[in-house]
């Protein structure tokens, strides 16, 4: 039925009649209209925006297909989906926007996908104490769009926004663009409701902070799905920015730039955006602005209340200018901000035969550039790598989002291609000394590392899996909880 | 005869979906198969031959409402989705698949030259004086849904001294083009062009937008000449307001109206102060504005005929829209589709025409 399109990391999945029968069971909950076994959603469905995705897709390949997909409406019928789920030991894998960037959303072992679109709903927008209580699936150019249309901004702006959810941020422990005034999603949710495989339902309190033990609910955040599915967040906004700033240097270093950007955050500054580019990424973004050529672009936006802009301003100016930043104005800004949705060179480059991607990690300050060199040099020795470059783009006092690009030609094949790059990549990442991950989550394929990045602390999450979810049927074979048996380093 | 542009085809299939937000299919059927990447990706992997032409997945390259909603955000120079997934669908009846819930449609199309079923034969007053300059075209789903709005242009007309004729008119071949059979789109379109070479007339007005857009976009590719011009009915009507030959006057017990733009006249045309400058002509009415309006507007439910093709699609995708309109007033549009469309969950709704005749000819009479 599938024609000529081969799932090649499919671990198991069920029988027509078996998948038939779960239909008419899950139908008993959701409706008819709520569950589908066409090939149509099951193709739909059974992948998210992995770069290595697009790849196959050329290939006419897929991962690997679910059986039955369902679409809940209500925090109840998600629980009754996982209840029947559980109680038969059916794989359950949660499916947002599928936006997310590393398999996090395939369904390895079949079983079900619970598509969260349908949940969709803002429940609460409560303005006195800035909070607002949405269901999972709403999309995120729509989440902010309500909020701007009633005076607000939600300050989560990835370049996911239109196609990504809510639901996904939350689950990936996502951060946007303007993560160094509003914070990572982390800082911006103020509780979760779950539903764990059981069926139980979980909530978090709906207050600015509590001392009453560890936050079960917030446990959530980064567990793409392993642990159960969030089916409601309560979200920290903010009043629709007053006044925005915009600034931009070229420094003839980037270790200038690093400087400038440490100074900004240790000083209590928290420009919206920064942006730090390497010399190919400035030769790349600002042709135009002559001031960049052979330098390193720094592009700064600023926002908020217009006292707390003037003050930022100044203190970014004057740090920027001891360093010797060359002023470049506002137009550089104008063009991330035109350009900063834009992801048709992605499309257009694996169309070509191209394998890409794009891998960001945590470095503390004191090795911010070494992280960078050292691991710009181990992807550029991978044969078939023609570009690697890189920016800093979320900031802290104690460390930058270091971001690289890769973009190469397979000499051979181009899965192994794939896996070679990333390889060198997290090997470099993790002999600095940085954290091999800082945003897009761990999904299938970073997830690999984690025995690496966690230590210790991967048996204490595979206890706490094990605990929530003993049949393991939460997207199995992610963040290393389990063994993916068809794809390894 | 346009062909498939695969390679931009190929580059909307491995885009993220980064225009999925202002596309109304996916926002209001929540399926990853009908996301504008979704499309794509079935239509790529059909034309490749990975997976075969069936209903099943042909119906995700249907599932398209034309609204260029997606257009709006998309970095890819030239891809025009919707049209893309039109030749898809042309191939796909070259496969031999057609959507099944538009063959009734397509059936009637071909015994009664209108997709609805048999029209009843042009009354001798809306037949109009024979050789008249201007022809008023109707448009089938005006006829079969809302023939007071045909009613109301003709009032319009006469009162405005305007001599105005119509012919027994076929579909304007939309419908066929649309679901996959160019060749009785041509054939439609053919005997319109002979009955407006024979009428003598050399305006044709029409208020249903998409036989304006298959007028100006398809009779061409169709190579078929149109001997006379075609004119928006709603931006010929302003002109006869601004010359004074329509005066229109309070509309007693209405003070507030919301407008819908419908997509083909603020997306395909750019067109979104004509109405505006009509519904401010009328004394007494303020307008006020749908939350997404003008070039921002969102669909109906009803492009691309989707009422017909997919009933509950196209009533998720009205029922989303009509939030976006503030409360308690009637919703004023001027395309046949978007008030077929928005007619759900008791909206009341009316098209520009039929509050012009209530303001120029008072009540409903001429």
């Amino acid at each position: 039925m599938s024609g000529s399109v081969e799932a090649i990391i499919q671990e198991s999945s069920m029988s027509p009649e078996e998948s038939a029968a779960l239909a008419r069971d899950l139908a008993k909950i959701v409706g008819e209209e709520g569950v589908s076994t066409k090939m149509v959603d099951r193709l739909a469905t059974c992948r998210d925006f992995w770069p290595l995705m697009g790849v196959w897709f050329v290939e006419g390949k897929v991962p690997a297909l679910p059986d039955v997909i369902v679409w809940p409406k209500s925090t109840a019928e998600v629980a009754a989906v996982l209840s029947l789920a559980n109680e038969r030991g059916i794989p359950v894998t949660p499916f947002g926007k599928g936006s997310g960037v590393l398999g996090g959303a395939i369904p390895l072992r079949g079983g079900i996908v619970l598509d969260t679109k349908l949940m969709k709903r803002v429940k609460e927008l409560d303005r006195e104490n800035l909070m607002i209580t949405v269901e999972p699936g709403l999309n995120g150019a729509l989440y902010e769009e309500y909020l701007n249309r009633h005076g607000f901004t939600g300050g989560h702006f990835p370049q996911s926004v239109r196609c990504s959810s809510v639901g996904g941020w939350l689950a990936c422990r996502a951060a946007g663009q303007l993560s160094n005034r509003y914070g990572k999603i982390e800082d911006i949710v103020v509780a979760l409701e779950a539903v764990l495989p059981d069926g139980t339902v979980i909530r978090g309190p709906k207050k600015p902070r509590t001392s009453t033990g560890p936050r079960i609910d917030l446990l959530f955040l980064g567990s793409e799905g392993t642990l159960g599915v969030i089916t409601e967040a309560t979200l920290s906004i903010w009043p629709y920015p007053e006044q925005k700033a915009k600034l931009s240097y070229a420094f003839d270093s980037l270790e200038q730039g690093l400087t400038v950007i440490r100074k900004i955050m240790q000083a209590g500054g928290r420009p919206a955006v920064v942006r730090l580019y390497d010399l190919d990424e400035t030769a790349g973004h600002f042709p135009e602005t002559r001031e960049a050529e052979g330098r390193c672009m720094l592009v700064l936006l600023i926002e908020g209340d217009s006292t707390l802009v003037s003050a930022e301003v100044k203190l970014a100016q004057e740090l920027a200018l001891e360093e010797k930043g060359l002023d470049c104005g506002e137009a550089p800004v104008d063009h991330w901000d035109e350009r900063r949705y834009n992801v048709s060179l992605s499309s257009k480059m694996i169309r070509q035969g191209a394998v890409l991607d794009t891998i960001e990690v945590t470095a503390n300050w004191d090795n911010a550039f070494t992280v960078y060199k050292n691991m710009r040099e181990a992807l550029l020795n991978v044969e078939g790598t023609a570009l690697a470059s890189g920016h800093y783009s979320h900031v802290y006092p104690e460390g930058a989002c270091l971001y690289m690009t890769i973009c190469g030609f397979a000499p051979g094949d181009k899965t192994e291609y794939y896996k070679r790059f990333w390889s060198a990549a997290m090997e470099a990442c993790l002999a600095s000394g940085a954290s091999i991950g800082h945003h897009h989550g761990l999904g299938l394929h970073r997830g690999l590392w984690m025995e690496e990045e966690q230590g210790e602390n991967l048996k204490i999450l595979r206890r706490i899996k094990q605990a929530l979810d003993p049949k393991g049927i939460m997207n199995p074979g992610k963040l290393s909880l389990e063994v993916a048996e068809k794809w390894q380093k | 005869m346009a062909e498939i542009d695969r390679k931009l085809l190929l580059d909307c299939a491995l885009c993220p979906n980064m225009c999925r937000c202002e596309c109304p299919v996916d926002q209001a059927l929540g399926k990853e198969a009908v996301s504008p990447t979704g499309k794509a990706r079935f239509a790529h992997m059909m034309l490749e031959g990975q997976l075969p032409w069936s209903e099943e997945f042909v119906e995700a390259v249907y599932s398209c409402v034309g609204c260029k909603g997606c257009e709006t955000l998309c970095p890819f120079e030239g891809l025009e989705l919707a049209e893309e997934l039109r030749l898809v669908r042309l191939e796909a009846a070259r496969q031999g698949v057609t959507l099944n819930s538009v063959q009734p449609y397509l059936s009637n199309l071909k015994k009664y030259g209108s997709p609805y079923g048999s029209r009843a034969p042009l009354s001798e007053e809306a037949r109009g004086s024979k050789g008249a300059e201007v022809l008023v075209f109707a448009g089938c789903t005006t006829v079969a849904n809302n023939p007071a709005s045909l009613e109301a242009i003709l009032a319009l007309l006469d009162r405005a001294g305007v001599s105005y004729q119509m012919v027994e008119e076929y579909c304007c071949g939309y419908p066929a083009d649309l679901w996959g059979d160019p060749e009785l789109a041509r054939q439609l379109a053919k005997e319109n062009v002979r009955l407006f070479a024979d009428s003598g007339a050399r305006k044709l007005i029409t208020n249903c937008p998409e036989c304006w857009l298959t007028f100006k976009r398809r009779y061409p590719e169709w190579e078929q000449e149109l001997p006379l011009e075609v004119v928006d009915g709603t931006a010929f009507l302003l002109e006869l307001v601004r010359e004074g030959r329509l005066k229109p006057a309070k509309v007693e017990g209405l003070e507030k109206v919301a407008y819908h733009d419908p997509c083909v006249w603020a997306r395909y045309e750019e067109r979104t102060e004509v109405p505006r400058e009509l519904l401010a002509s009328i004394p007494g009415l303020k307008l006020e504005e749908a939350a997404a309006a003008g070039k921002a507007t969102r669909c109906c439910g009803g492009g691309q005929m989707f009422q017909l093709a997919s009933p509950a699609g196209s009533e998720a995708i009205a029922r989303r829209r009509l939030a976006e309109f503030p409360a308690g007033m009637p919703i004023v549009t001027d395309c046949p589709f978007c008030r077929e469309g928005l007619k759900v969950e008791g909206a009341e709704v009316l098209e520009l025409v039929e509050l012009l005749q209530r303001a120029c000819c008072g009540g409903s009479g001429r």
